[in-house]
């Protein structure tokens, strides 16, 4: 299909040409905002498609120059979430999910890492509870309907209202909800990442049972498992004098950064502390460390397709936030961070 | 009417123009063409209205836009001291030439606008039509050889500070670590665990 075709979004904008236009037109799109419990609906259907619907397909992700690829199946049987994701580019690569527990495994090394991941399942109750805050920060428009992977899908632009996030523009199957297509939009209107399913079958045979037994299976691989130990910024001896305005804190942990196993001079390096802030649609990571002169060579501003990263000395301290947002909040987020024990 | 001189062949030249196969003195005749006849500036435009859509299309918008892009790439040219026209040609003829090549400059930089948007991302076109200033600067930017133009050209709006936009100038094993430490938080959206969790994982940043 078009993703096939690689690269350049001129050729996927070019494969929609004449879809175009005339579809907008076609489905006359309700006018004007959606109010806020609208807002909090559109988003929530989305979010229970993507939890309680069977699905298979290729999905497409690229941006800042690169495209990634992978095949996908979900499942979910009650309560219980299943999903099997391969890479079809570069190393090959498989992930396996069930609910919070993450299995990643690279045959060619023999190499699995398994991941305990909290965070999965927690976010979605600041939502059902209403305080997200989310139509604060975001307004959300529907754009008619287009065509998307072989079905109809309800278009919403979701835009920021100030310039510390960026847009998208979202597709959801009418039929299910599920986000078949997603864009982040520059502060240009400029297109930054685009993720789309190239194919899906939605409403497939849930087979949990393949998921279970790849994860079962082991045997002969290196097992890694990053530990990730709860904690506060204050106890770590950091305050944050102003979080960037729509942000909050969803977590905050003390973690290796570096793989077990791989020591760099002398001995284990020292852990590094991870909170990371939520805006409800996009996230933002501050790790902070010892300052090592040897390792912390450069400092960097960089923003890659949706993805920006900053890197600063602090002092005693060596600073890496990265997020889906404009370089500028990252910096806002580098600059509340003040340290208060000696 | 001077229209019912537009023949076929006019055409032909018109269209090899557009796709810049015409070398010599033909492009001359053909940007006259352009500037004496109203039919041959619709086709024109309409040929690259069409060429445009089939590319993007975001790129289908009101003809009135191209019309106010042209007219403030003319009223540029108009205030540039460059001599356009050989000193050696008799006055009479050389007021009616001066006139020409103004348009046919205007012309060709309109060309130059389309050739560089050619090659570009979809991202590209978005920048170039917001308003006048901004496709000015891209024909500067991407094609030196606009001579023309380049002394008025205001520099291109620098991006945001210094910011990097190039991975292969920061991604390192080392910032990839951190990239999959935080791609591992990919729940924190209210799209959703698969939603962001399929993006994040389709993406290899783990340091592996």
């Amino acid at each position: 299909m078009f993703l096939r075709a690689v690269a350049p979004l001129t050729l996927a904008w070019a494969a929609f040409a004449h879809a175009g236009p005339a579809c907008g037109q076609a489905s006359a799109p309700s006018a004007g905002t959606a109010p806020q419990s609208e807002v909090r609906a559109w988003l929530l259907r989305i979010h229970a498609a993507a939890s309680r619907r069977n699905f298979q397909g290729t999905f497409v992700v690229s941006g800042g120059g690169g495209v990634a690829s992978a095949r996908i199946s979900h499942f979910c049987e009650g309560p219980n979430q299943y999903e099997r994701i391969e890479s079809l580019d570069g190393k090959q690569r498989r992930v396996y999910r069930h609910n919070d527990v993450v299995h990643t495994v690279w045959p060619a090394s023999q190499v699995a890492m398994i991941e305990q991941r909290g965070m999965l399942s927690s976010f979605p109750a600041l939502l059902q509870a209403g305080d997200d805050g989310i139509g604060d920060w975001y307004d959300v428009r529907a754009e008619g309907s287009e065509r998307v992977a072989g079905h109809d899908a309800d278009v919403l632009a979701v835009r920021a209202r100030d310039a510390l996030r960026y847009g998208y523009r979202l597709w959801a199957d009418r039929a299910s909800g599920l986000l078949l297509r997603a864009e982040v939009i520059g502060e240009k209107g400029d297109v930054l990442e685009t993720s789309a399913f190239s194919d899906v079958v939605i409403g497939v045979r849930p087979q949990p049972e393949t998921v279970l037994q790849a994860m079962r299976r082991l045997d002969g691989y290196r097992v890694v498992r990053p530990i990730l130990t709860p904690t506060r910024l204050e106890s770590e001896g950091w305050v944050v004098r102003q979080i960037a305005p729509g942000f909050r804190q969803v977590s905050c942990v003390s973690r290796q950064i570096d793989p077990p196993g791989e020591t760099s001079g002398a001995g284990a390096s020292p852990p590094v502390i991870q909170s990371i802030y939520s805006d409800g649609l996009t996230y933002v990571s501050v790790f902070i460390e010892p300052f090592r002169p040897e390792r912390h060579t450069k400092p960097v501003l960089a923003a890659v397709g949706a993805t920006s990263t900053l890197t600063q000395r602090q002092g005693d301290w060596w600073i890496t936030v990265i997020g889906d947002t404009p370089p500028a909040t990252l910096k806002m987020f580098a600059a509340a961070l003040e340290r208060r024990k000696p | 009417m001077a229209m019912d001189a537009f023949d076929e062949s006019a055409k032909e030249r018109l269209s090899a123009l557009a796709d810049g196969e015409l070398d010599g003195i033909e492009p001359g005749s053909a940007c006259a063409a352009w500037a004496r006849n109203a039919a041959v500036r619709e086709d024109w435009h309409a040929w690259h209205l069409i060429g445009d859509v089939l590319r993007s299309e975001d790129l289908a918008s009101d003809p009135g836009r191209d019309r106010q892009l042209c007219a403030a790439i003319r009223a540029r040219l108009q205030q540039e001291p460059v001599v356009l026209a050989p000193g050696a040609l008799a006055a009479p003829r050389r007021a009616r030439w001066t006139v020409g090549a103004a348009v046919a400059a205007g012309c060709v930089l309109v060309v130059g606008t389309f050739a560089v948007l050619r090659p570009s991302d979809g991202t590209a076109p978005a920048v170039a039509v917001q308003g006048e200033r901004a496709p000015v600067a891209t024909v500067a930017a991407v094609e030196p050889s606009m001579a023309i133009s380049a002394s008025t050209v205001p520099p291109s709006p620098a991006a945001n500070e210094a910011v990097v936009a190039d991975v292969r100038l920061i991604r390192d094993a080392q910032l990839d670590r951190y990239l999959a430490a935080h791609k591992q938080f990919a729940g924190s959206s209210a799209l959703g665990v698969p939603s962001a969790f399929l993006r994040s994982a389709t993406v290899d940043t783990a340091p592996r």
